[in-house]
C-alpha cells in the first residue's frame, strides 16, 4: 500500500456541551486527493485538525500508515499543513520560510539550499529565494506556503480551504497546479473546502459531510449521480426535487408517479426504505430535463410545461419552466434542434428515468 | 433640528489645544532663553561648567547607566510576564491589575515599602542574618542598587504592556505552523515569537529609559545622599538654589543625552530586529 493513508475509526468531538463531529468513519487510500467538502459549521475544520494533531478527539482512534496517532503532537506526525490565512513567517524571506522546517529538523545547512530550490521550483517560485513576504501576491503566498510544507517531503499534506482569499481566475489556475503537484508526489492531499466545483475538479475521493457527520463518500461522479441524501443532492450541484409516490415494487425496479407521470426505475435508484404507496422525493439533475421536439398532449412519462426564464450560460442554456410538478430548472446545449425557446412557449417535457434518484420517505 | 456643528462653532474646541500647546512651546522657549541668558546676561558658564567639572560628569554618568540598567532590567523581567499574560486569556485582565499596581500605589507609601523590605533592619536584611547567611545589613537602599530597585518597580509595567501589545498581533497560527513544520514549543517561540515581539521589547526599553533618565523623586528618596542623578540636581537648583539659568543649562543637556540614546536604541534595534511585514 502507499504511504500516507488514513485510518479515521468512530471519531467524535465536543467542544463544551457543543458535539462538532459524531462517530466519523473514513478511511483515506495513501497518495489519493481527498476532499472534506461541506458548509461552514459541518465539522470540516476540526476533522482536518485532529489529524494534524492540533486536537485529540473525544472518542474513536486516527492511524497515520497503521500507527495509532493517539497523543503524538503534531511536530511529530508525518503531516504538513496549509492554513486558510498561510501563516507565512512575516519576519522571514521566501528561503528561509521554506527552510524553516529543515532547519527546525536540524538539517545540515549544506543540505537545505539543494531541497529549498527544488521545492521553489516545482511551485514555479524559481527566483523568489531572497523576497520579502509581504512583497508577494497572493498566489505567490500560496505558492510557498505550499512549497514550505512540501519541502519536508510529509506523507500527508492538509489543507485548509487554502484558496478561499483568491480571486476565481488565479483559484481556477491553482487548482489545476495543485492537481498536477498532488499527482507528480504522490502525497495524499487532504483539502477542505465549502466549494463543490473545487471539490468536484480536485478530487479523487469527496468526503460530503454536514451536521459533525458523514452523509456520503465517493468519486466526484458518484456524489453526482447517486447523492445518498437530500442534503448530498443540493449541495452538490444544482438540483431539482418533486414530490411523488412509489406505486409498486417488483424484485429489480420500482414504478413512481410524479404528478401523473409514470416512471420505472432500476431499485438502485431508490435510496431509503421503499415501499409501495410510500411518498417520495425524486431528485434530477437540469441536464436530465428533456425538451420533447413534438407538443402533443402529455403521455406516460412526458408532461406539459411552460417556459418562465430563459438565462445563457455560456454554451449553456438554464431555463425555468413552469409544470405541474412546480417549478423546474432545465440545462442544456444552447445550440441543440429542441433549444429554440422562447419566454411564455409550453412545451413537452420528459426525464432521463437513468439520471433520477429517489428518496423514499419512511 | 441641527445636525452637525457650524465650522465656526467647532473652532471653539481647538482654544484648550492651542492653549496646553502655547504652554508646552512656551516653556520650551524659556527653557532655551535661560539656559543661555544669565543673571548676568548672554553666558554659557553652566554648560562650561558641566564640560569641565569631573563631578558633574560623574553625575551624568551615573544617570545614564542606571537608566540604562533599569531599562535592561525592567526589559528582561516584563518578558516572562508579559508572555504569561499573553498565554492565559482568561487570566490576563486579573494579572494587568497586579502589574499595575505599582502605579495604584502613592510614591511616599511606595518607597515606604522599600524601606520596610530594603532597609538595614528590614525584611531581607533580617531574614537573611536570621538563616545566618550574612553577619552585617547588605546595604541594597540608599545608594545605586537602591535606585535602580525602585525605579525598576515603577517603570516594569510599561515595558509589560509594550511587550504584550505585540505579542497580542502575533496571529496564533504561526505557532501551529511552526508546530507542524516539526518545531518544538521552545523552537517556536526562539524562531517565531521572540523575533516578532522584539520590537515591543525595544519599545519597552525605549520607554523605560526615557523616564528614568528624567527621575527624581525616587533618586532622592532611595538614592545616597551624595549620589545624585541629573534629575535630582535641576529639582536642587530650581527648588533650592533657584538658579534658573543652571537648571535649564543641565535640562537641555539631560534632553541631548536622552536623545542621543535614543538614537543607539533605534540603531540597536535596526541591527538585531528583523522586520517584519504585516
Amino acid at each position: 500500500m502507499r504511504r500516507g493513508s488514513i485510518a479515521i475509526a468512530g471519531v467524535g468531538k465536543e467542544f463544551g456541551p457543543a458535539t462538532v463531529l459524531n462517530e466519523v468513519d473514513l478511511a483515506i487510500e495513501g497518495g489519493s486527493f481527498v476532499t472534506l467538502l461541506g458548509p461552514s459549521g459541518c465539522g470540516k475544520t476540526t476533522l482536518l485538525r485532529l489529524i494534524a494533531g492540533f486536537l485529540e478527539p473525544s472518542r474513536g482512534a486516527i492511524a497515520i500508515d497503521g500507527a495509532a496517532m493517539q497523543g503524538v503532537p503534531p511536530r511529530r506526525r508525518p503531516i504538513g499543513m496549509v492554513f486558510q490565512n498561510l501563516a507565512l513567517f512575516p519576519h522571514l524571506d521566501v528561503f528561509d520560510n521554506v527552510a524553516y522546517g529543515l532547519r527546525v529538523r536540524g538539517t545540515p545547512a549544506a543540505d537545505i539550499a539543494g531541497p529549498v530550490s527544488r521545492f521553489l521550483g516545482l511551485v514555479g517560485l524559481a527566483g523568489f529565494e531572497r523576497r520579502r513576504i509581504g512583497q508577494l501576491s497572493g498566489g505567490q503566498k500560496q505558492r510557498v506556503a505550499l512549497a514550505r510544507s512540501l519541502v519536508l517531503e510529509p506523507a500527508i499534506l492538509l489543507l485548509d480551504e487554502p484558496l478561499s482569499a483568491l480571486d476565481l481566475q488565479l483559484r481556477r489556475q491553482l487548482q489545476v497546479e495543485l492537481k498536477s503537484i498532488q499527482r507528480q508526489l504522490a502525497t495524499t492531499f487532504v483539502f477542505v473546502t465549502h466549494d463543490q466545483e473545487e471539490a468536484t475538479l480536485l478530487s479523487d475521493t469527496i468526503v460530503v459531510m454536514d451536521g459533525g457527520r458523514v452523509q456520503q463518500v465517493g468519486t466526484p461522479g458518484e456524489i453526482y449521480r447517486r447523492p445518498a441524501s437530500p442534503f448530498v443532492a443540493r449541495f452538490v450541484g444544482d438540483i431539482n426535487m418533486l414530490p411523488g409516490r412509489i406505486v409498486s415494487i417488483d424484485a429489480a425496479s420500482a414504478e413512481i408517479e410524479i404528478g401523473g407521470s409514470h416512471l420505472r426505475l432500476p431499485l438502485t435508484a431508490v435510496i431509503g426504505k421503499a415501499r409501495a404507496g410510500a411518498s417520495c422525493n425524486v431528485a434530477c439533475r437540469p441536464e436530465s430535463i428533456a425538451v420533447q421536439p413534438s407538443s402533443g398532449a402529455g403521455t406516460g412519462t412526458t408532461f406539459a410545461a411552460r417556459v418562465v426564464a430563459l438565462h445563457r450560460l455560456g454554451p449553456m442554456l438554464k431555463v425555468t419552466f413552469d409544470t405541474v410538478h412546480g417549478p423546474l430548472t432545465g440545462l442544456m446545449m444552447a445550440n441543440a434542434p429542441t433549444a429554440g425557446l422562447a419566454e411564455n412557449q409550453s412545451a413537452q417535457l420528459s426525464f432521463a428515468a437513468d439520471s433520477l434518484t429517489v428518496f423514499a420517505n419512511p | 433640528m441641527r445636525t452637525s456643528a457650524t465650522p465656526q462653532s467647532l473652532g471653539w474646541l481647538l482654544l484648550p489645544a492651542l492653549l496646553v500647546l502655547a504652554l508646552f512651546l512656551g516653556s520650551v522657549v524659556l527653557l532655551f532663553f535661560n539656559a543661555f541668558w544669565t543673571r548676568d546676561g548672554f553666558s554659557l558658564v553652566y554648560f562650561r561648567q558641566i564640560v569641565e567639572r569631573p563631578d558633574y560628569h560623574e553625575v551624568f554618568l551615573r544617570t545614564v547607566s542606571i537608566s540604562v540598567v533599569v531599562a535592561l532590567a525592567s526589559a528582561v523581567l516584563a518578558y516572562p510576564i508579559a508572555w504569561l499574560l499573553w498565554r492565559l486569556p482568561r487570566w490576563r485582565n486579573l494579572l494587568l491589575v497586579v502589574v499595575l499596581v505599582p502605579w495604584l500605589v502613592s510614591l511616599v507609601v511606595r518607597t515606604y515599602g522599600w524601606l520596610v523590605i530594603l532597609g538595614p533592619k528590614g525584611f531581607l536584611n533580617e531574614a537573611l542574618r536570621w538563616v545566618g547567611a550574612i553577619q552585617s545589613p547588605l546595604p541594597l537602599i540608599f545608594n545605586d542598587l537602591g535606585v535602580v530597585i525602585g525605579l525598576t518597580h515603577v517603570l516594569m509595567p510599561f515595558a509589560v504592556i509594550a511587550t504584550l501589545s505585540v505579542l497580542l498581533q502575533i496571529d496564533t497560527r504561526l505557532e501551529e505552523a511552526s508546530e507542524s513544520l516539526g518545531a518544538s514549543g521552545l523552537a517556536t517561540w526562539r524562531r517565531v515569537v521572540l523575533p516578532l515581539s522584539l520590537p515591543g521589547v525595544f519599545t519597552g526599553i525605549g520607554i523605560t529609559f526615557l523616564t528614568s533618565m528624567g527621575a527624581i523623586v525616587t533618586p532622592i528618596l532611595l538614592g545616597g545622599l551624595r549620589q545624585k542623578m541629573a534629575g535630582t540636581q535641576i529639582y536642587q537648583e530650581v527648588v533650592y538654589n533657584f538658579n534658573m539659568s543652571k537648571a535649564s543649562t543641565w535640562a537641555l543637556c539631560l534632553l541631548l543625552l536622552s536623545g542621543l540614546g535614543l538614537v543607539v536604541l533605534r540603531a540597536l534595534e535596526g541591527a538585531l530586529v528583523p522586520k517584519a511585514d504585516r
